[in-house]
């Protein structure tokens, strides 16, 4: 009786864990997925004292990324889907994030491999994060589109969420300013931080 | 005469449904034992997943342990624990298999999350409801799909990104994925009354075939006894 006792209190309370377990599970999910990253200062006007240079001929575009940062692998994955929708006149440069202090090497990961891959796109190593600074981007998967005349056109990310492929707004949004010479266009990024908040203030 | 054959027909009927309940029985807690393992498997599996596809999670050069890990250590243990408890305190009765069913569904939903929403991992779900078909009970598999069902709705009005790809998906659209469930659960269905038919089949040849040896040993007990009353007689 008493054992009977015991096993069905452990079950109630086996039932309670696994009740609360799930909602606490999908609600924490849920807030890491669709709490977007610091938003980008982004220039209006094409940096001046990035080593990058614009294009003359075409669309620029940039992103931002940290190597381990396991949910730029869908920021990559849109973008080969807007080189490939985009055409020749997008030219595409992926900014690696190293920190000076890191050996090299460090930033070779699959994400790194993986923008290496892309066609038409240039990957540089951003020490220090000294580019997206001058970019003003703080968060990897952060994309810039600049203009012939290196105006700003499109700033934000291009996943719906935190490490989610597909179709979303963001990256519908550079593919239509590509095509049809849009207006401007804006889209929360979703990623991990590549400038802090402290290191934006000690070095503006 | 046609009494006995009433009572002898009772006693087949219920000899017949006692085996098949016995069968049935035997089958259940094997597939709730399977379940134990398979739950086991998956939580390691799962901690693998998270820590293979997302370890960290990164400030600048500053990293900490994902979310994912967490969720898939903790969110996997508190997925599992009951179904687990239940298996081994109460296998073969019904609300196991069906809290079974719903936690294997949510664990599907767990991976799914874990792997970054991969459309591969959407096989889980595919390969659990068929696992779930060992029971021979169609009621699990329709318990499992209203959990799909639920997750799919629930997610696509209050968080379509994350089912749908896109923020704008029609409230309908839930119903197109948990159509691809239902043509599954329609075979898997069929495949649990089919099953269920045949062990009742097989319950009542051997029903039978008991019947039969005992009525032979009978015979040959009434026949011992008259060879031993000749015997006497003749002595």
């Amino acid at each position: 009786m008493k054992r009977r006792t015991l096993v069905t209190g452990a079950l109630v309370l086996a039932g309670l864990i696994w009740a609360a377990t799930v909602g606490a599970m999908f609600q924490s999910i849920r807030r890491f997925e669709t709490t977007p990253g610091r938003e980008a200062a982004a220039r209006v006007s094409w940096p001046a004292k990035s080593r990058i240079a614009p294009a003359r001929d075409g669309w620029t575009l940039v992103m931002l990324i940290h190597p381990h940062c396991s949910c730029s692998r869908a920021s990559l994955q849109e973008l080969e889907r807007i080189i490939e929708l985009s055409g020749a006149s997008l030219h595409t440069h992926v900014l690696v994030y190293r920190p000076a202090d890191f050996k090299s090497g460090w930033e070779k990961t699959e994400t790194f491999q993986a923008a290496t891959h892309l066609q038409r796109a240039h990957v540089v190593v951003d020490t220090d994060g000294q580019e997206a600074r001058l970019f003003g981007g703080f968060t990897s998967g952060q994309t810039f589109l600049y203009d012939r005349e290196g105006a700003l056109r499109f700033t934000g990310g291009i996943t719906s969420l935190r490490g989610h492929a597909g179709v979303n707004r963001g990256s519908m949004d550079v593919v239509d300013i590509v095509h049809t010479k849009a207006s401007r266009a804006t889209h929360p990024v979703f990623g991990c931080a590549i400038v802090t908040n402290i290191e934006s203030e000690q070095r503006p | 005469m046609s009494e006995r054959n009433m009572s002898d027909d009772a006693g087949f009927e219920a000899r017949a449904t006692e085996i098949r309940n016995e069968q049935l029985l035997a089958r259940r807690v094997r597939v709730d034992r399977m379940f134990t393992w398979l739950f086991i498997a998956q939580y390691v599996a799962g901690i693998v997943a998270a820590l293979t596809v997302s370890p960290y999670a990164w400030e600048g050069k500053v990293h900490t342990i994902h979310l994912h890990v967490w969720v898939a250590a903790l969110g996997g243990a508190g997925i599992i624990i009951l179904p687990i408890l239940l298996s081994i305190f109460r296998p073969g009765t019904t609300l196991t298999r069906h809290v079974i069913a719903a936690s294997q569904m949510l664990f599907s939903a767990l991976l799914i999350h874990l792997t970054g929403g991969r459309i591969e991992t959407h096989f889980h779900v595919f390969g659990s409801l068929a696992f779930l078909a060992f029971y021979l009970d169609w009621t699990v598999i329709i318990t499992a799909t209203i959990v799909v069902a639920a997750d799919h709705f629930l997610r696509g009005l209050f968080w379509p990104e994350s089912v749908y790809g896109v923020a704008n998906a029609e409230w309908w659209r839930f119903l197109e994925h948990a159509g691809w469930v239902a043509f599954e659960d329609a075979f898997l269905i069929w495949a649990c009354v089919m099953g269920k038919r045949e062990i009742a089949s097989s319950a009542s040849r051997q029903a039978e075939v008991e019947q039969l040896s005992e009525m032979e040993q009978l015979k040959s007990a009434a026949l011992e006894m008259a060879m031993a009353e000749m015997q006497s007689a003749s002595a």
